[in-house]
Formats: structure tokens, C-alpha cells, sequence
């Protein structure tokens, strides 16, 4: 019997959607800063610009208002653009075109337009700095319209992003630096991971950690340090933060009466604040702990940098003083 | 003496590679230099190169097959009527050398 899954690094998930989707589609094309014969920042575009050329693979300067702007006005005549955005910091160079116009043009026309284009961009720290190393989803997840992924392994990247690939619009795929290590099991056969599920990948019983991305993997070290303490934690991974499966959140909630949210971007009007407030909606009151980057850039300098986001030790520390907290946000501000 | 063939943390980040091809089958003789295998990383290809002479004896992770790292990729020889040992764990390690192509 043939196998049913293939070991892929993260990068090749996403290629091999696209590469799968390219071929069946020809409206879809790549556009950004070294996606062509160079294969991309994190040769997350290896071998696209062999099999494709230059007019479905493009290589544009360093103008990400420029690209996204071209890719939401390409999107909107009837091409299914894929715009690579290497730092998700730099985003915010294309949020007019994405938020003013791409985000609303379906509402606008009367459904008439759609603005079906992906937006694959990397987030999170790795030794890169003040500007190329923030997570900023939560900036994005008030604005009507879009649609934001997080994989946090191989499997999930390639099921989301055909998602994303044949989705009307606009969706943004976001990856983490810290993945493209990371090798995974993938289904052989083509599938698609619905935008808008998140998933239980640890059972637990005493605290449920809503998480996405790569700091899924930190929730795990934590979880497993804390088993030795006798907490016993649910991780779930988010996967998609627009729209948020806060249900499956509340259901997990509903049996551990803790809800801890983690995420590396920062707690202030984060997506730990939304999570929390949505999982308050459907349950009422519930105990809740938010864990993030500190108030502070992430640093260059490794110490600075590894003091600012949240790693294993720094979570177990927060669980057990939030398990055994009375009112954990008024004692730890 | 009896070699194992390992592969030390490359990069930081490295957890895992894939074996892309083996320079020779068992029995295959190398010198200094010589390329034994070639290794896949999230990033790069990267070159295993022989640091010493040896002859290849055992291959425990084969062509397109996935390794973390630390695990021994297979053993070597200085002759070829070395019998080889059970475990794998008490053998030295081979010095090799790491090129990235």
C-alpha cells in the first residue's frame, strides 16, 4: 500500500500546496521580494519559479505597499494573488489597500467583487530585532472582512493554505520563523483544514491554554514540566484567528474553570483579551490569565530578546501562580 | 576501530534533516575529504564530508529517510574484517567534516 502520509518541513507544506494549486489553477500567481529563482527568505517558494516562469512568479523591489496594493487590485479584476510579505512587521506598509479596500469589497459592491488574495507573511523572534520580529495579529482581528490563519505544524500549513487558496477573501497566512525547522507528518492526499477550527492537541483536565503558532510548542514544554507539579493542562491550538473558534475555547473552559490564553505579541488588546472576552460571552464569569510578550520592543540583543517573550519556564511559573491565585489579574498586573 | 557516524547540532535549530543520498553502499573505501552523505536542512544541503579514512559498514538511516540529530547515521571501519559491535552507543565517533553546498 502506498503511504498515506510524507514527512515535510514546514516550508515544503506550504510549497506543495501552492505547487498543487498553481497547477490546477491559473489564475493564481506569486508575488514578493525573492520568490522567484531564489525560492523565497525561508525557500518556503522553492521550485515554483522552475515549474511556473517568471509571469506566474514574481519578483518585486522591497514596496509592500506596492505589492499588496498590485495584489488587491490584481484580486479584484479575477486573479488569485499570493503576495509574500517576508516580516509581517513590514505589513503595515500594504494596510490601506488590505483594510480600506480589500477587506470591504465585497461589502461595498454588493457582493458583486471579491478580493480573493492570500497574504503569506512570517512573524515572531529570532534574533532579528525591534522591526522584524513583532506579532501583530491582533492588530488585524477588528477589521470586518478579512480572514487570518496561524499554522502551527507542516499539516495545518498545507490544509490552511489551500484554504486560503481558494477562499474568496482576502485571508492572511501567518508563519513564525521558529517553525521552518520543524519537520511534520502530511496527508499524501490533497485536503483542506476549514478556516475558522481550532483544535485540542493536548488533553488536560486542571487549566485549558488557548495558544497558536509556534508557541503551541511552548505550551507543550510547559505542559509537560507541569505534570511532575500535578497540573494537568489542555493546550489548544487556535489555528484561525478570524474568525475564532471561541466555542471550542468555552467547551475546554466549561471542564478545567481555567482559562490561561499565550501568545508571543502583546496581551494589551491582544488575542488572549478576545479570547478571554468571548469565552466570558458564552460561559460568564471564568478565571482568566493572559500571558504575552512584555510591554517592551523585542531586542536584538539574545538576553533582551529571550527576556521579553514568553518561554517555558516563564509559563510554568504563570500557571502555578495563576492555579493557585485567588484573583490572579488584580494580584499580578 | 569501529566509527560511528554522527551528526552534531549544525545550526541551533536543527532538530531533524532528511538523508538525501549516500556517496557509496556498504563496503564503499573513503579518504580525507571524500563525500560519505548528503543532508537536507529546513535551510540548506549540507555535505558530510569524511575528516579521516574508513570504509562504510553499516547505513541506518537510507536515502530520503529522516534522522534527529544525535542519532548515528551509520558506521565505519578502519579495515574491512572488523567485526562489527551489537550496540552502537560504546563506539567512536568518525571525525567528518560539514559543507554547506
Amino acid at each position: 500500500m502506498p503511504p498515506t502520509h510524507q514527512r515535510l518541513f514546514y516550508r515544503e507544506a506550504i510549497v506543495r500546496a501552492l505547487r498543487e494549486t498553481m497547477a490546477d489553477d491559473p489564475r493564481v500567481f506569486v508575488m514578493g521580494q525573492d520568490v522567484g529563482a531564489f525560492g523565497g527568505a525561508y525557500r518556503e517558494f522553492d521550485g515554483l519559479f522552475a515549474a511556473f516562469g517568471p509571469a506566474r512568479v514574481r519578483d518585486t523591489p522591497v514596496a509592500e505597499a506596492a505589492m499588496i496594493g498590485i495584489g488587491v487590485g490584481a484580486a479584484a479584476a479575477g486573479l488569485r494573488p499570493v503576495v509574500s510579505i517576508t516580516y509581517m512587521d513590514f505589513l503595515m506598509l500594504g494596510l490601506d489597500p488590505l483594510v480600506n479596500y480589500a477587506a470591504k469589497l465585497s461589502y461595498k459592491t454588493g457582493g458583486q467583487l471579491h478580493a480573493p488574495i492570500v497574504i503569506k507573511t512570517t512573524a515572531g523572534a529570532k534574533g532579528q530585532g525591534v522591526a522584524h520580529s513583532q506579532c501583530i495579529e491582533s492588530w488585524l482581528m477588528g477589521v470586518p472582512g478579512l480572514k487570518l490563519v496561524c499554522p502551527s505544524n507542516p499539516a495545518d500549513a498545507y490544509g490552511l493554505m489551500v484554504a486560503a487558496l481558494e477562499d474568496p477573501g482576502p485571508v492572511i497566512f501567518v508563519d513564525h520563523k521558529k517553525l521552518f525547522p520543524v519537520p511534520g507528518d502530511v496527508p499524501v492526499a490533497r485536503y483542506r483544514t476549514p478556516i475558522g477550527t481550532a483544535k485540542i492537541i493536548r488533553a488536560g483536565s486542571d487549566i485549558t491554554i488557548a495558544t497558536y503558532s509556534y508557541m503551541t510548542r511552548v505550551a507543550h514544554q510547559a505542559a509537560d514540566l507541569l505534570i511532575n507539579e500535578g497540573i494537568s493542562c489542555e493546550v489548544i491550538d487556535l489555528r484561525s484567528l478570524i474568525p475564532l473558534d471561541a466555542a471550542l475555547v468555552a467547551q475546554s473552559v466549561a471542564r478545567t474553570k481555567n482559562l490561561l490564553t499565550l501568545e508571543e505579541g502583546q496581551v494589551t488588546c491582544g488575542v488572549g483579551s478576545e479570547v478571554a472576552a468571548q469565552v466570558q460571552r458564552r460561559l460568564g464569569p471564568v478565571r482568566v490569565h493572559r500571558v504575552g510578550a512584555l510591554p517592551a520592543p523585542v531586542s536584538s540583543n539574545p538576553v533582551l530578546e529571550a527576556a521579553c517573550i514568553p518561554n517555558a519556564q516563564r509559563l510554568v511559573d504563570e500557571i502555578k501562580f495563576f492555579i493557585n491565585a485567588t484573583n490572579p489579574e488584580c494580584l499580578h498586573p | 576501530m569501529i566509527y560511528k557516524l554522527s551528526v552534531p547540532a549544525i545550526a541551533e535549530d536543527i532538530e531533524e534533516f532528511r538523508v538525501l543520498e549516500w556517496h557509496g553502499g556498504i563496503g564503499t573505501p573513503f579518504n580525507t575529504g571524500d563525500m560519505v552523505v548528503e543532508l537536507e536542512t529546513h535551510k540548506a544541503i549540507i555535505e558530510m564530508r569524511a575528516g579521516q579514512a574508513g570504509i562504510l559498514r553499516v547505513i541506518s538511516v537510507p536515502d530520503g529517510a529522516w534522522c534527529k540529530i544525535g542519532v548515528p547515521l551509520g558506521l565505519c571501519s578502519d579495515s574491512l574484517d572488523e567485526t562489527l559491535p551489537e550496540q552502537t552507543e560504546a563506539t567512536a565517533d568518525m571525525l567528518v567534516e560539514f559543507e554547506i553546498a
